[in-house]
């Protein structure tokens, strides 16, 4: 029970980004329209279509917060300066965020700023704690709890199961785990040279919150020409990349992004390799079904207890453990950490 | 997969990368019909062009800081510069609240203390087109939108304007509110700048302007 909660937790996370991914663009638009004093007439105009729902309730949640109200003549009207203040406080999305004043930017995006620019800003620095000390405890949690990617990869693997029972075997092929890490390096390279962050265009975080960006505003700048149902104008052709990586992990490769090339998580791994909080298997207790091995979305053998960086602590070989012999525990690894623990799940597995 | 495996196949991928990055870089004009040879805007505070590039993450956050929407991404068909922010005054033009500094996460848009220091470009008025300099009117619709009203625009006879280069600061609420409406966005006070585009054509996600 307690471990299906874990799971609910997770996604409910999971969701909360994915929400908040839609959502900060649309009320940095209903902020445009406060500042520019069109709100209630856009509200009266666009009454009846998505759009102007969209903005009635994000009127209403503004204006049921403290201090989002004020009385004017008798009657209750929206503080203006006040409600501002909230739509400024939310800014970006999982590839740099700032919700109410605490500023978060993944540690991939501050490595390449860096390495490109030759100079390390202090905004920086400080935007950079957060997750910096989040992933040193916790490991690579950013991908479990937080990654839309790693949302929208979870439920496409679950049409290999489909594909199983069509009796169209997907392949499983396998690469090399350290792929990601020289891909990481030779990223952070190509970047100092072209003194350019590169992986801003290919990192599918990066990627899903430039998109979410550009789909919302292109559905309120469609309601301001007349179009009530522009919806996917405001996407471009990265969102294939992003379907591109689900057909092929489907066919091909299952979760070969995540576990092989993703040089963001490399780069949390990294962080991560001494974190103190990790799955640890009770030996006595294992009946060896090997349910964990099935279940672990990266491809790890929990049974042989030895997690290593690429182990994001998602929990669902405890969720998955028939006979409650993996818990999370706070302390050190007992063993020496393999690069990745490649050794291990490759020979298990196969 | 061997290691050697491995290390080939980050080398392929890492020269497709610079492949297709060296492809990224060609091209050097701006979208039809909008600020074709006015140079690039970016938000105020926006370090010089090449540092600007390799500092920006591609983040979106001062596109959702900024409190008039001017500020608007560029798409992938604007090549390097895919993702990075500019301001477009035909579409909507900065009001120099300078949120954007302060949403910036690497300092690639410093943050500014007073909306005077900003130099995002600067206004030029075209005296062929302009009602009041050609005498076929009386107008100040840019005096009255000028943020610095008084120091970066002067009137002269038949409130014709005068911009003054050292208080100007390239915000473009003059060129959004010129009543001049030529073909092709053409307006008789326009914003200039000396950043070049580095990026492919087009590819910014706005609407066309009207």
């Amino acid at each position: 029970m307690r471990v299906i909660k874990l799971q609910i937790a997770r996604r409910l996370v999971q969701m909360t980004a994915l929400a908040l991914l839609l959502a900060i663009p649309a009320v940095s638009r209903y902020g445009n329209y406060l500042a520019a004093r069109e709100l209630d007439q856009n509200i009266r105009k666009w009454d009846g279509t998505v759009q102007g729902r969209a903005l009635k309730a994000m009127d209403a949640t503004f204006r049921s917060l403290p201090k989002g109200e004020k009385e004017r003549a008798g009657e209750k009207v929206r503080d203006r300066k006040a409600v501002l203040s909230y739509t400024q406080s939310l800014r970006g999305g999982p590839w740099s965020v700032q919700l109410a004043g605490l500023s978060m930017t993944d540690p991939l995006a501050g490595a390449e700023s860096v390495v490109a620019g030759k100079k390390v800003a202090r905004v920086l620095v400080i935007s950079l704690i957060v997750p910096v000390l989040l992933t040193l405890v916790l490991g690579r949690v950013f991908c479990s709890w937080v990654c839309p990617m790693n949302l929208f990869l979870e439920i496409t693997d679950r049409l290999r199961g489909v594909l199983k029972l069509l009796e169209l075997p997907p392949l499983d092929i396998k690469f090399s785990r350290t792929t990601k890490y020289a891909l990481l390096f030779t990223g952070l390279v190509l970047a100092c040279i072209f003194a350019t962050p590169v992986f801003g265009y290919i990192y599918p975080p990066a990627i899903i919150s430039r998109e979410a960006h550009d789909l919302v505003f292109g559905i309120f700048d469609g309601a301001e020409d007349g179009h009530f149902n522009a919806w996917m104008s405001g996407l471009t052709w990265m969102s294939l990349l992003i379907l591109a990586i689900a057909l092929f992990e489907v066919t091909l490769s299952r979760r070969w992004w995540c576990r092989y090339i993703c040089p963001g998580g490399a780069l949390y791994g990294l962080i991560g390799v001494a974190r103190p909080a990790r799955v640890v298997l009770k030996k006595e207790k294992c009946t060896r079904c090997a349910a964990c091995v099935v279940v672990c979305p990266v491809g790890l053998n929990p049974m042989i207890n030895r997690m290593g960086m690429d182990c994001d602590n998602c929990g669902l070989c405890i969720s998955h453990c028939n006979d409650d012999a993996l818990a999370y525990r706070l302390g050190r690894a007992k063993q020496r950490e393999t690069v990745a623990g490649e050794t291990s799940t490759g020979r298990s597995a196969s | 997969m061997s290691r050697s495996v491995s290390v080939a196949f980050s080398v392929v991928v890492g020269g497709a990368a610079l492949a297709g990055f060296g492809s990224l870089r060609r091209g050097n004009e701006a979208p039809a019909g909008m600020r074709r040879g006015l140079g690039l805007l970016r938000p105020p505070g926006s370090l010089d062009e090449p540092g600007f590039l390799a500092r920006c993450i591609r983040c979106t956050r001062c596109a959702d800081a900024c409190e008039t929407g001017a500020i608007r991404l560029f798409g992938p068909e604007a090549g390097s510069s895919q993702g990075t922010p500019g301001i477009f005054p035909l579409v909507r033009a900065c009001n120099l609240c300078l949120a954007c500094g302060d949403a910036c996460p690497t300092g690639a848009i410093e943050p500014l203390e007073k909306k005077e220091d900003a130099r995002m470009g600067l206004a030029v008025v075209d005296k062929r087109l302009c009602v009041s300099h050609a005498g076929t009117g009386v107008c100040g619709a840019c005096f009255t939108a000028c943020p610095l009203r008084g120091k970066a625009i002067t009137q002269g006879i038949r409130n014709a304007p005068e911009i003054h280069a050292d208080h100007c600061t390239g915000c473009g609420l003059c060129e959004e509110f010129c009543i001049v409406d030529e073909r092709e966005g053409l307006r008789a006070i326009q914003v200039t700048s000396t950043r070049r585009w580095s990026g492919a054509s087009g590819g910014l996600r706005v609407r066309p302007c009207a």
